[in-house]
């Protein structure tokens, strides 16, 4: 009975794929991101715990421990030191990497107006929580709230694609000196074993040169300060240089998921459309785990399809139009919010607004689902789907109203 | 509305002023205010603006001001750092404070207001030296500037400066007093001041062109590396330091005029023989000077605020002894005119030798058999050995000096003789009157001093007499020694105390460590021959008065209280007079230089003892400045007296802190009753690293010695130092802290508002 | 300690046209600590004076590297430059925090405690001037008790007193920490390359001369800092691994008054209502001081003390 199912399994339209230069393991998504850390040789880690990205650094610590990565990891006195350090690291031309979340992401909030300012490369995860009173569970109140620091947003739907996006991350980054934030759903990614297909360390090396010492880098035989008072004349110029270099994030990382394609045979994208054409009637919008749920659901929906948003920040406008052509102009998107920013819209429906002003005129429904770590099962998707279509407000809070 | 803008440096006080104007202006008639700085981070020195809106009615703008009505300029050196003047309006004025006339910036603007707040702030004593608060009077001025009511703005004024009302409000009033204006006779301000705007511009809207497409490369980091020096801080200062050499002490003090700082240096420095070069420029008798000078240098010393001063009399000693049996060559003659000098004493062959340098023929004649004057027959040999003596004028007279022995000349035989030129140097060697009637039964202390060390004549004096001399002088001292050591029991009389003595202090302490006995505080009254033979000398008490014009206390007779002693000698040495014999048949008053008789046929110039004081170094000083006069007189040359150097570096100017306390290096003398007939010199002297180490306890006043304090306390380095170690201030980056000056420990900076303030 | 008779700085390594105040104790400091660290340094500078008076962009004060980084984390930023370096192969590199007093005392503690305890490889230098001088003179817990700062709420001037840094390092058992002051130099200069020559967490806390925040006469910068020391109010010590060494011990007995009476800050203690002020100050300089004479006594006893 067992080797009949095993052997249907294999048979059958789930299984794995299989890529070459892979081991295929069952990994949590932390551990997952902690593997591609170590694969791409970063050098510095500074380290302080708090759930649930410990176990990233608790992985990485016993892989320098055992002498897996070469690094320097170094147990800080708090998230505003960890960033700290990994800026001064950074300027000592390292490749840099930590995690955090919730709490410790809101301490180095001015830190992360440091390192993107002095454009500074560098990839961090950040597993989702939210703030006092004290909850530890998956919601990106706390990236989504960061999402105007200046640093790119990369928000995974699976451990694969997090440890995908972590090694696409520090070639971007690198390229454009402008550090990235990968963003992991807490448990339903973070603690959540799955198959995970970890490249070998010499694929990763030859997708991914060692960092080379960009121009902001201390050299010891051409000494300058750096961050001196910038008065603002300048101080307008960098900002204008910065903002010229976020307009090529879009571009960019397509062209890295496209190269990544080629060396790893998975595919990724800023955005992704699902089941969106002339025949559709609504588009559920959704970023992370949640966005799994919702594929299942929407096939059993002809009419409703699925926005996938990978990138966020800076939020790919050009992908989402390209994604939302087909869809005729009497569609309806429904936005789908693990946040609560404190105002009446969710941060994605505030972004969609943003990007579809004056190119489409398409009715939006926002939806607060799963906020604080509410389970977001099928069922509440479900009645996302059939509230737009029956029951259409600007604003619900799904297993709420 | 008006709108106004101002430049001023951080620390003048610009932003506080604008918000009190603000407040001036809205109590002044319901005006809209609105004053702001430029937002930076503000540096006292740092060039700042702010901004100063007034209307009428609502102020529709919350930008800088770029087309001011009026500019307001708190520090002229500004004019040259910043554009101030940019954006004026073209009917606008300019407030420049200065002590310049507006006609000096009638270029900047159709109208120019000038104020010296500057000086009105430093008069009242706003802010500091270094950095004045210039805001009121500033106030005061833009009063005066818009036509407005000072009444109204005094009282806004006090209640809003943060100390010093009255001084803030005065000097407003005298700012608004002291406005000079420049240019356009309109009213200008005024209108602008009252009129209403009329409406808003419009403001254009610009779209933005997308970026979007370009390559990912190009990211150019910005480079924190050029140097900060392009930032010239030197324009910040208002008072500036400089190295200066000022007058010591001890030079000031030196009666020969010695550069006493500087042989001691150099001797530090172990260069002796440039040590001993230095010295006889001004003195040929070191080697005398050494052991008998008072030493005003050292009682002058700063070093007494601190231990004790600088032994400079054992360095001449030294110096001296080192340099016997040296080569010396005369120089050579370079004029016809002869010289005569008259008194063979410190003052006659200094004035001989100096002369006899610039290349004169001179001859000295010397009435005794010996020459060397006073410092031969008053000053015993325990004190002065006669080789030391011997070997000073021995080597005048290689210079080409020509010393006549044993001829008592007179001005008139001089001339007759052929001579162009007389100096008479004659010493006071006839000893001054006690005013006794039976006096003669006294001894002349000084003619017995003379004939004892002269020809041995012990003049009766026999072993075991009680002898007493009345004085305090030198030649009291030395007479009760030398009556000792001939055997005698000598007890000295003097009519104030010890601290009145006029004698050497050092000198008086000898004489009684030795076992001269001294009596205080009588004066002789009558003198009498004794019943046994012996002399009765009678004795008033006496006490100290009112200070007399020497500044010592005058002794007072006690009434009623007389006493008698009884001795087998009384000497008497309470002064001497000069022997008028040179001038025979002349009216002469003795002062120092070119004497005024008609009579005299060539120049006749005093000198020494006679002319001006009683010690050696004086007598060289004055040898010293009547070569000068001579030389003057008979090249035809201007001839001034060179006055006293003033304003000598005192221990106030010292900083005491850079310096460790160490002792002095003090000679050896010998303090025990000498044997009869011990005539063997009393105080040894020391070697060379003593004198080395003592040279270096000097403080070096008033005179750079490297020590490195300016250059190493300097916070902008702004001291450079070249490869000999010369010390430069760099003043395109000195902000004039003084930090330099306050540090220096031998005040060779000064710290003053100098023409390199406004460099 | 005797005086010094010779040009100290051999090599400058500072630019001129620092943006400090007149008589500042920043830039004085940067040129000696710069000449004695040489080239081989980088400077991690939190917010404080020296972010500004090192020259604004595109400038650079020192002849060397400066990261300016957070007010809190100049200690973090240096652990981070430290570890990129040690990896680059670069140990010999001395990470040298430049930090003022607020980015010590308060904001910057935890980062610092942090640092220490972990033995980074780092120098650390405050420039004690005992209050916020950068943000215009607000209170700091270094002030000092009885000055005036432009924020006292409740009295109009602090009523606390200033902690104790050099104990709260002392407790973190580094290798080497000393005070030092401007006005002995030779004294300073010895610490700053003592201190650069031993590994692991060193910390130098540097008494701070600031006109404007103190209210002197910028001449008199060195003069005040001298007296401090006479005084007792600023003792030089050195504490290695909880053992104390006593370095100047003032010949005479001089009264904290005759340093505070130059200081504006402290000027209203001299009024006659407020001499309970001057007395309890005395007593804290005289208490703080026979602490350090005991520990001192206590700490070399059966020790073998390289003696300097």
């Amino acid at each position: 009975m067992l080797e009949e199912i095993k052997s249907t399994s294999l048979a059958g339209e789930d299984k794995l794929p299989k890529y070459r230069d892979h081991e295929e393991r069952i990994l949590k998504g932390n551990y997952a991101a902690a593997e591609a850390a170590r694969l791409c040789r970063v050098g510095f880690i500074p380290a302080y715990p708090i759930t649930p990205q410990t176990t990233i650094v608790e992985r990485l610590s016993e892989m320098v421990a055992n002498g897996e990565l070469d690094a320097t990891y170094i147990n800080m006195d708090s998230e505003h030191s960890v960033f700290a350090a990994a800026m001064g690291a950074a300027l000592g031309g390292e490749r840099v990497f930590t995690a955090t979340a919730g709490q410790g992401l809101f301490y180095a909030h001015e830190v992360l107006q440091a390192i993107s300012h002095f454009r500074l490369p560098m990839v961090v995860c950040n597993v989702g929580r939210p703030s006092i009173p004290w909850n530890i569970w998956s919601d990106q109140s706390d990236s989504l709230s960061q999402r105007d620091t200046g640093w790119i947003q990369y928000y995974g739907e699976s451990a694969q694609e997090v440890l995908d996006t972590i090694i696409q991350s520090y070639m971007l980054s690198e390229k454009l000196n402008i550090p990235v934030m990968a963003v992991l759903d807490a448990f339903y990614q973070s603690h959540t074993s799955e198959n995970i297909w970890v490249p070998s360390q010499k694929l990763v090396d030859a997708f991914l040169p060692p960092r080379k010492a960009g121009a902001m880098h201390i050299d010891l035989e051409h000494p300058k300060a750096f961050g001196g008072l910038v008065p603002p004349e300048h101080y307008y110029k960098f900002s204008y240089n910065a903002w010229k270099d976020a307009r090529k994030v879009e571009a960019l990382s397509t062209e890295i998921a496209a190269r990544f394609a080629r060396y790893f045979g998975r595919q990724y994208s800023n955005v992704e459309a699902v089941n969106i054409g002339p025949h559709t009637r609504l588009v559920l919008v959704t970023v992370s785990t949640i966005t799994t749920t919702a594929r299942g659901v929407v096939r059993n929906y002809p009419d409703v399809g699925l926005l996938k948003l990978r990138l966020f920040r800076p939020f790919p406008k050009t992908g989402v139009l390209e994604a939302l052509r087909a869809l005729p102009d009497d569609a309806v998107l429904a936005n789908v919010e693990r946040n609560f920013l404190g105002d009446a819209e969710g941060a994605i429906q505030q972004e969609m607004k943003r990007a579809l002003f004056g190119a489409r005129n398409l009715r939006m429904l926002d939806f607060y689902a799963g906020v604080g770590g509410k389970d977001v099962p099928p069922e509440t998707i479900e009645k996302i789907i059939y509230q737009a279509k029956n029951d259409p407000r600007d604003i619900s809070w799904a297993d709420v109203d | 509305m008006i709108e106004i803008r101002g430049h001023a440096r951080g620390g003048q006080g610009m932003v506080t002023a604008f918000e009190i104007l603000a407040k001036v202006f809205n109590k002044l008639g319901n005006f809209h205010v609105q004053a702001f700085p430029a937002f930076g981070v503000e540096r006292t020195g740092a060039p700042i603006q702010a901004f100063l809106r007034v209307a009428k009615n609502e102020i529709l703008n919350r930008s800088n001001i770029y087309h001011p009505h009026l500019i307001i300029v708190f520090d002229e050196t500004l004019l040259e750092q910043v554009p101030v003047f940019e954006g004026l309006n073209s009917q606008g004025a300019v407030l420049i404070n200065t002590e310049k006339p507006p006609a000096f910036f009638a270029d900047k603007a159709g109208k120019v207001f000038t104020v010296p707040a500057t000086r009105i702030s430093l008069e009242l004593g706003l802010g500091s030296r270094s950095l004045p608060i210039v805001n009121a009077a500033m106030i005061g001025a833009i009063i005066r500037a818009l036509e407005s009511a000072l009444e109204v703005a005094l009282p806004v004024l006090r209640e809003n400066v943060p100390a010093k009302p009255d001084a803030n409000a005065e000097a407003a009033r005298r700012a608004f007093a002291q406005v000079a204006v420049a240019g356009a006779e309109d009213d200008y301000l005024v209108r602008a001041l009252y009129q209403p705007e009329q409406e808003m511009e419009p403001a254009l809207v610009n779209g933005i062109t997308s970026a979007a497409g370009e390559s990912a490369d190009g990211f150019q980091a910005p480079s924190w590396d050029k140097p900060l020096s392009i930032n010239k801080t030197g324009n910040w200062r208002l008072m500036a330091p400089a190295y200066v050499t000022k007058a010591p002490p001890c030079n000031t003090n030196c009666p020969a005029g010695t550069d006493v700082r500087a042989f001691v240096r150099l001797t530090a420095e172990k260069k002796f023989d440039e040590a001993f070069e230095l010295i006889s420029r001004h003195n040929p008798f070191p080697g005398v000077c050494g052991r008998v000078c008072p030493h005003f240098c050292e009682q002058n010393c700063n070093r007494n605020a601190l231990d004790e001063g600088l032994n400079v009399g054992a360095i001449e000693r030294f110096l001296s002894s080192r340099s016997r049996g040296r080569a010396i060559n005369p120089a050579p003659l370079l004029y016809g005119e002869k010289v005569a000098v008259v008194g063979a004493g410190p003052a006659g062959l200094t004035a001989a030798l100096r002369l006899r340098r610039k290349g004169y023929p001179v001859t000295v004649f010397e009435a005794l058999p010996q020459a060397g004057g006073m410092m031969r027959t008053g000053i015993p040999r325990f004190r002065l050995p006669d080789d030391v003596l011997d070997e000073e004028i021995a080597a005048i007279e290689k210079e080409g000096v020509e010393i006549r022995l044993g001829q008592k000349a007179t001005v008139e035989g001089l001339a007759e003789a052929g001579f162009d030129a007389v100096v008479v140097s004659v010493g006071s060697h006839v000893g001054a009157s006690i005013g006794l009637e039976q006096e003669h039964l006294a001894t002349e202390g000084i003619g017995f001093l003379r004939g004892f060390k002269l020809f041995g004549d012990e003049n009766g004096v026999k072993q075991g007499d009680e002898v007493a001399i009345i004085g305090g002088g030198n030649t009291a001292i030395d007479l009760g020694r030398t009556l000792l050591r001939l055997g005698a029991v000598p007890s000295i009389y003097y009519r104030r105390t010890i601290q009145e003595m006029p004698a050497i202090a050092q000198e008086v302490e000898e004489a009684m460590a030795e076992g001269v006995q001294m009596h205080f505080l009588v004066a002789p009254t009558a003198l009498n021959k004794s019943a046994e033979g012996g002399l009765v000398l009678h004795l008033q008490d006496m006490r100290l008065g009112e200070p007399d014009a020497s500044g010592r206390r005058r002794p007072v007779p006690i009434e009623g209280s007389v006493k008698e002693v009884q001795a087998g000698r009384v000497f008497a040495a309470i002064g001497q007079k000069y022997d008028s014999f040179v001038f025979q048949g002349l009216e002469v008053n003795p002062r120092q230089g070119r004497v005024a008789a008609d009579k005299l046929s060539i120049p006749v110039f005093c000198a020494g003892d006679m002319a001006w004081g009683g010690t050696v170094a004086e007598a060289i000083g004055s040898g010293n400045e009547v070569a000068e006069e001579a030389h003057a007189s008979l090249r035809g040359l201007p001839y001034h007296r060179e006055q006293g150097q003033k304003g000598a570096v005192g221990p106030e100017d010292i900083n005491f802190a850079y310096y460790l306390p160490s002792a002095r290096h003090r000679q050896h003398t010998r303090l025990s009753r000498p044997k009869p007939g011990d005539f063997t010199e009393v105080t040894a002297g020391l070697d060379e690293a003593q004198l080395v180490a003592e040279a270096g306890r000097c403080l070096h006043c008033g005179e750079c010695f490297s020590c490195g304090n300016c250059f190493n306390f300097c916070p902008d380095a702004a001291i450079l130092v070249d490869e000999e170690g010369r010390l430069r201030i760099d003043y395109e980056y000195c902000k004039g802290c003084g930090i330099c000056a306050e540090e220096c420990p031998c005040s060779a900076i000064q710290f003053e508002l100098t023409e390199e303030a406004t460099l | 300690m005797s005086p010094t008779q010779e040009f100290l700085i051999k090599d400058e390594k500072v630019y001129s046209g620092a943006l400090s105040c007149r008589g500042c104790a920043w830039s004085l400091l940067a040129r000696h600590l710069s000449s004695i660290l040489g080239d081989n340094t980088v400077y991690v500078v939190p917010a404080c004076c020296f972010s500004i008076i090192s020259g604004p962009y595109p400038l650079n004060g020192l002849k060397g590297n400066i990261v300016h980084t957070v007010f809190a984390g100049a200690s973090a930023t240096a652990t981070g430059v430290r570890a990129a370096l040690d990896r680059q192969g670069k140990a010999d590199t001395t990470v040298v925090v430049l930090a003022g007093d607020g980015g010590t005392f308060d904001i910057g503690l935890q980062a610092l405690s942090g640092a220490a305890a972990r033995g980074e490889n780092i120098l650390y230098v405050v420039n004690n001037n005992g209050a916020y001088m950068n943000t215009g003179i607000q209170t700091s817990t270094a002030t000092p008790y009885g000055a005036v700062t432009t924020t006292n709420p409740g009295g109009g001037y602090k009523r606390t007193w200033p902690k104790d840094l050099m104990g709260i390092i002392a407790a973190h058992n580094l290798p080497y920490a000393a005070t030092c002051s401007l006005a002995y130099l030779d004294d300073l200069r010895r610490k700053v390359r003592k201190a650069a020559d031993t590994r692991g967490f060193r910390l130098l806390m540097v008494d701070g001369p600031c006109p404007p925040g103190h209210k002197t006469d910028p001449a008199l910068s060195i003069s005040i800092a001298r007296l401090a020391v006479e005084t007792k109010l600023f003792p030089l010590f050195e504490i290695e691994r909880q053992r104390y060494t006593l370095n100047y011990i003032p010949d005479k007995e001089v009264p904290v008054t005759e340093c505070l009476k130059y200081q504006g800050r402290f000027k209203h203690l001299f009024n006659e209502e407020n001499g309970y002020i001057l007395e309890e100050i005395q007593e804290h300089a005289d208490h703080y001081w026979r602490q350090l004479q005991t520990k001192a006594e206590l700490s070399w006893n059966g020790k073998e003390k390289e003696k300097t």
